[in-house]
């Protein structure tokens, strides 16, 4: 089987680029089912290029770049290239935003996944959020309520465009609900996301050496917004002066700037750490000293790569009390402390729960690692295949 | 010129796995290890009797499935007997693996048709 990927991939920069690089590092160990892999990518900034190391034993892969952020023509591009590849599937990992941070451009390169399916090849979305569940001023999309509305009617008939896929992938059980619900769907799936790290037998270490290590982990600045963050910090400093803040990760493409205007704005703040993007190869660290991961959110547009992140980790984590992320926590087997979103002193508490109390902060991590180990990225990418045989077979 | 009689049995093993309780990320472990067992001695045809799963959660699900996986690479299969409880089915069906994996009543393990 030779299947073509629509996808960000390192040392792209762009959403689900990390995702990505994992689901096709685990894709590539699948001889026995992939013959080739064809990665559909956008264009890097400055000249930079594409690489991967084609090691024997591993399926070989191919980058054939097509698409740009912000382009209006990425459909009819990456349509030209599903053509010269021929694969026998095409599977699209995207989220909303994917193409463009602007709408018009946004909603138009959603429509690939419909015109690869016209042109004649089967199809397979994976879809990382949907609009019914997006807070659209919070992830900068909506300006005012009318124009939210515009684009939330854009919305819904991008969702109909994306549901003519063979198959469309969600990695939130209600995800599934609200698209047989609202749109009579009948091609939808449940695949859930999976953790980055292979299975392992040992259990990390929960609680590591030295003062409290506060972590969150993402592309701030939409609806992960670490202001909270840093005044829950700052109330809790006066019981712990010695816990750190990390602020691990960058600004999201559509707020520039954002962890800049934080830094200045808190500058006040002692042993607070900006790391910058982490390197695939920093992960470990990162999560390893941390004590608790934070999930600083306002609202969500998807599962969290970073839950199961902390989770391979045996991290504790601490969560805003949001639909979607709890019904995830509940649904997959993970635990933790729970805040009232956007409200300090609740993200304060919940922290202190956790790290002025080791036997819970072990009993939350030991939960995570094992929920997390109980379905690993290189198992949600046979679930996959298997699915891809099963639509080969029509 | 004498009569010949050549004579050919046909066996085919079964393991059947009857699971009673629940089926999640804790529990899940315990049926990797005994599934990986029976593969290692060479077995490759599986029913999970899920009758009396009380829930069923995505790293259960995934414990079947590796199963159903290494299974069909050997030419085998895993078939299903359906599972009452609505909190075990659920992710059966929204995760479309009732569509992947053969479902069966309980009289149809053994195999019919003699």
């Amino acid at each position: 089987m030779k299947i073509a990927i629509v996808t960000t991939h390192p040392p792209g920069k762009g959403s689900l680029n990390e995702y990505g690089f994992h689901f096709i590092r685990f894709l590539r160990t699948k001889i026995e089912s992939v013959s080739e892999i064809v990665l559909l990518v956008d264009e890097l900034p400055g000249g930079e290029k594409y690489s991967i190391e084609q090691e024997p034993g591993l399926i070989p892969v191919t980058f054939k770049v097509c698409w740009k952020f912000g382009a209006w023509n990425n459909a009819l591009r990456i349509r030209k290239a599903v053509r010269e590849s021929n694969p026998d599937i095409v599977l699209f990992n995207i989220q909303f935003a994917s193409f463009a941070g602007g709408k018009a451009a946004a909603a138009l390169g959603l429509l690939a996944p419909w015109l690869v399916r016209q042109a004649g090849f089967k199809t397979v979305v994976l879809l990382h959020n949907i609009m019914e569940t997006v807070n659209l001023k919070q992830a900068g999309f909506g300006s005012n309520p009318l124009m939210e509305n515009v684009v939330r009617q854009f919305g819904n008939m991008v969702t109909r465009f994306i549901l003519h896929a063979d198959l469309v992938a969600v990695t939130i059980p209600k995800y599934v609900e609200i698209l047989e619900s609202k749109y009579g769907a009948n091609n939808v799936l449940l695949a859930p996301h999976g953790s980055f790290t292979e299975p392992s037998s040992e259990m990390p270490e929960a609680v590591p050496a030295g003062p409290p290590n506060i972590m969150t982990f993402g592309k701030f600045g939409t609806y992960k917004k670490v202001e909270v963050l840093v005044e829950a910090f700052e109330r809790l400093l006066p019981a712990h002066p010695q816990a750190r803040l990390v602020i691990a990760g960058t600004d999201n493409p559509n707020v520039k700037g954002y962890l800049e205007g934080v830094r200045q704005k808190y500058a006040r703040v002692p042993n607070m750490h900006f790391t910058g993007y982490v390197n695939e190869e920093d992960v470990p660290r990162i999560f390893g000293d941390s004590w608790a991961v934070v999930f600083p959110y306002t609202s969500t547009t998807g599962s969290s790569g970073v839950l199961h992140q902390a989770g391979a980790f045996g991290k504790a984590v601490v969560l805003p009390k949001l639909g979607d992320l709890e019904q995830l926590v509940v649904e997959e087997g993970y635990d933790g402390e729970f805040f009232e979103p956007e409200n300090p002193h609740s993200l304060a508490d919940a922290i202190c729960r956790v790290i002025d109390n080791p036997e819970r902060m072990l009993e939350i991590g030991s939960k995570n690692y094992l929920a997390a180990n109980g379905l690993p990225i290189t198992e949600v990418v046979d679930w996959y295949i298997i699915h891809f045989e099963q639509l080969l077979k029509k | 010129m004498p009569l010949q009689i050549q004579t050919i049995e046909h066996m085919i093993r079964i393991m059947v796995i009857t699971l009673d309780g629940r089926l999640d990320a804790f529990e899940a472990p315990a049926l990797r290890q005994k599934c990986d067992k029976f593969l290692a001695d060479g077995l490759i045809h599986f029913v999970f009797d899920l009758t009396e799963v009380t829930m069923l959660d995505s790293a259960g699900l995934a414990a079947m499935v590796s199963v159903l996986k290494r299974a069909r690479l050997k030419n085998g299969d895993v078939r299903l007997i359906w599972p009452r409880a609505e909190a075990a089915s659920r992710i059966l069906k929204l995760t479309r693996f009732d569509q992947v994996f053969i479902s069966i009543e309980a009289s149809q393990v053994i195999p019919q048709g003699f």
